[in-house]
């Protein structure tokens, strides 16, 4: 044949590569590729898990945000709600505080007024008593020197 | 180092190659009794008066031994592979696990670029085919020896150097595409396939051609006594492992191509099938 083409010595070189094929796709192709592949699907599946941790993780992080906000708006609400109770019950505290006192001032003026009325009495009473003493030793006196004269008068002999 | 030794290292260096070119030139058979250059280069291309015996049996050309001495290494290599190397792989790679993958890498990603819908099989066609070319190609930097029929020695050329190794090639590839539009499309596919019968014969003489290129330059340079020094150390070097590089690379991007158009599945055209509502309306009007 031209070109020195022999159809024998083709065959034996396409013998020859199809065992090479057969060889090297059965024993370093398919096991190396299915190895990169079986990688490639760890590294995606990881990749996966953290690409849905880190979702999670950003969804927890918007939730916790948005509730330290709530929270903060919270405890301003509460803080409002205590402040207007303390100012309430000091208010209370205060008016109650003014009632009593004007309660103690009352009782104390009706005690004092009382007790003034009682040692007027008293001092009146005292006043009667030591008048009547007075009278009483005044008297017991000027009966006693009245009588003793009497009785050294009666005493006394009679120069008639 | 000192510029004077520097001198004298260069002057002894330059009179050792002067004397080697010297005696080279020298020893040199007469003018006379060399081969033409028309038939050193016949001899190049068709391989007709260098023939081995192989096993006895048949007188083939050198690069069908070529061929086996190559798929002899690449077999056992993939097999040493298989056995020492594949099981101790690491998800971190060593250097020559690296190697590998990124061997196979490359060949899966050209199938997969080229043939997205079937990648497998045609990458592993294409891995093989592209490591044969290529350690293939290398493989006549060696210079191995083997002894002809008539009792000379040949240094053995590259398995695709040989029209009948290129016609192989070209045709196995061929039949890989079939194959591929075949089992991808039915027949359908394989007759789309077909339609391109050009592409065996294009391929092999291009593989051919291209090889052979390289062995000619190289085989001309070799044949002046003048161009044989210093310059076949880059000229044949540079143009075996282009061509290696190059004929691995072109090849396999073609196989993946064709595979690829003859494997994908073929759907109705948006025209296709707006004509045929239209048509299915006009006969309902009418």
């Amino acid at each position: 044949m031209p070109l020195n083409i022999d159809i024998q010595q083709i065959l034996l070189h396409l013998l020859n590569f199809v065992i090479l094929f057969a060889v090297m796709y059965f024993v370093l192709y398919k096991p190396v590729k299915a190895f990169i592949d079986n990688r490639d699907r760890y590294f995606k599946e990881k990749e996966d898990e953290t690409s849905k941790a880190l979702e999670e993780a950003t969804a927890a992080k918007d939730e916790y945000e948005a509730k330290l906000r709530g929270a903060a708006e919270e405890i301003k609400t509460m803080k409002a709600e205590a402040q207007k109770d303390v100012r309430e019950d000091a208010d209370k505290i205060r008016s109650d505080a003014k009632k009593e006192a004007k309660n103690i001032l009352t009782t104390a003026k009706l005690k004092a007024e009382h007790d003034t009325e009682v040692m007027i009495k008293n001092a009146n009473s005292e006043i009667c008593e030591l008048a009547r003493q007075a009278a009483e030793n005044f008297v017991i006196t000027n009966t006693s020197d009245a009588y003793n004269s009497f009785i050294e008068a009666a005493d006394a002999p009679d120069e008639d | 180092m000192s510029k004077k030794r520097k001198i004298v290292s260069l002057a002894v260096f330059g009179g050792i190659i002067i004397a080697l070119i010297v005696g080279i030139v020298a020893t040199a058979p007469p003018a006379g009794a060399k081969e033409p250059i028309n038939e050193v280069m016949k001899d190049a291309v068709l391989h007709e008066t260098g023939r081995i015996n192989l096993f006895g049996a048949v007188q083939v050309n050198p690069a069908l031994v070529s061929a086996y001495i190559v798929t002899a290494i690449l077999i056992v290599f993939a097999v040493i592979v298989r056995i020492f190397f594949i099981p101790r792989f690491t998800p971190i790679p060593g250097k020559f696990q690296y190697l590998l993958e990124k061997g196979v890498g490359l060949f899966t990603g050209l199938a997969k670029e080229n043939s997205p819908h079937k990648t497998q099989f045609i990458g592993g066609y294409i891995f093989t085919a592209g490591a044969y070319i290529f350690f293939g190609t290398l493989f006549e930097l060696f210079g191995f020896q083997a002894v002809t029929v008539s009792g000379h020695s040949i240094a053995l050329p590259a398995p695709l150097a040989d029209i009948n190794g290129a016609i192989a090639m070209g045709f196995f590839s061929y039949g890989v595409i079939l194959f591929g539009g075949l089992v991808n499309n039915g027949i359908k596919g394989m007759l789309h396939a077909l339609k391109d019968f050009t592409l065996p014969v294009s391929m092999s003489f291009r593989l051919f051609g291209a090889l052979l290129s390289g062995a000619l330059v190289t085989e001309l340079v070799y044949y002046y006594t003048l161009t044989s020094y210093v310059l076949p150390v880059i000229v044949g070097v540079m143009f075996t492992l282009l061509h290696a590089l190059i004929q691995a690379y072109v090849l396999t991007m073609l196989v993946s191509i064709f595979y690829g158009e003859s494997s994908e599945k073929k759907e109705k055209s948006e025209k296709a099938v707006k004509t045929k509502i239209k048509k299915e309306k006009r006969r309902k009007v009418s």
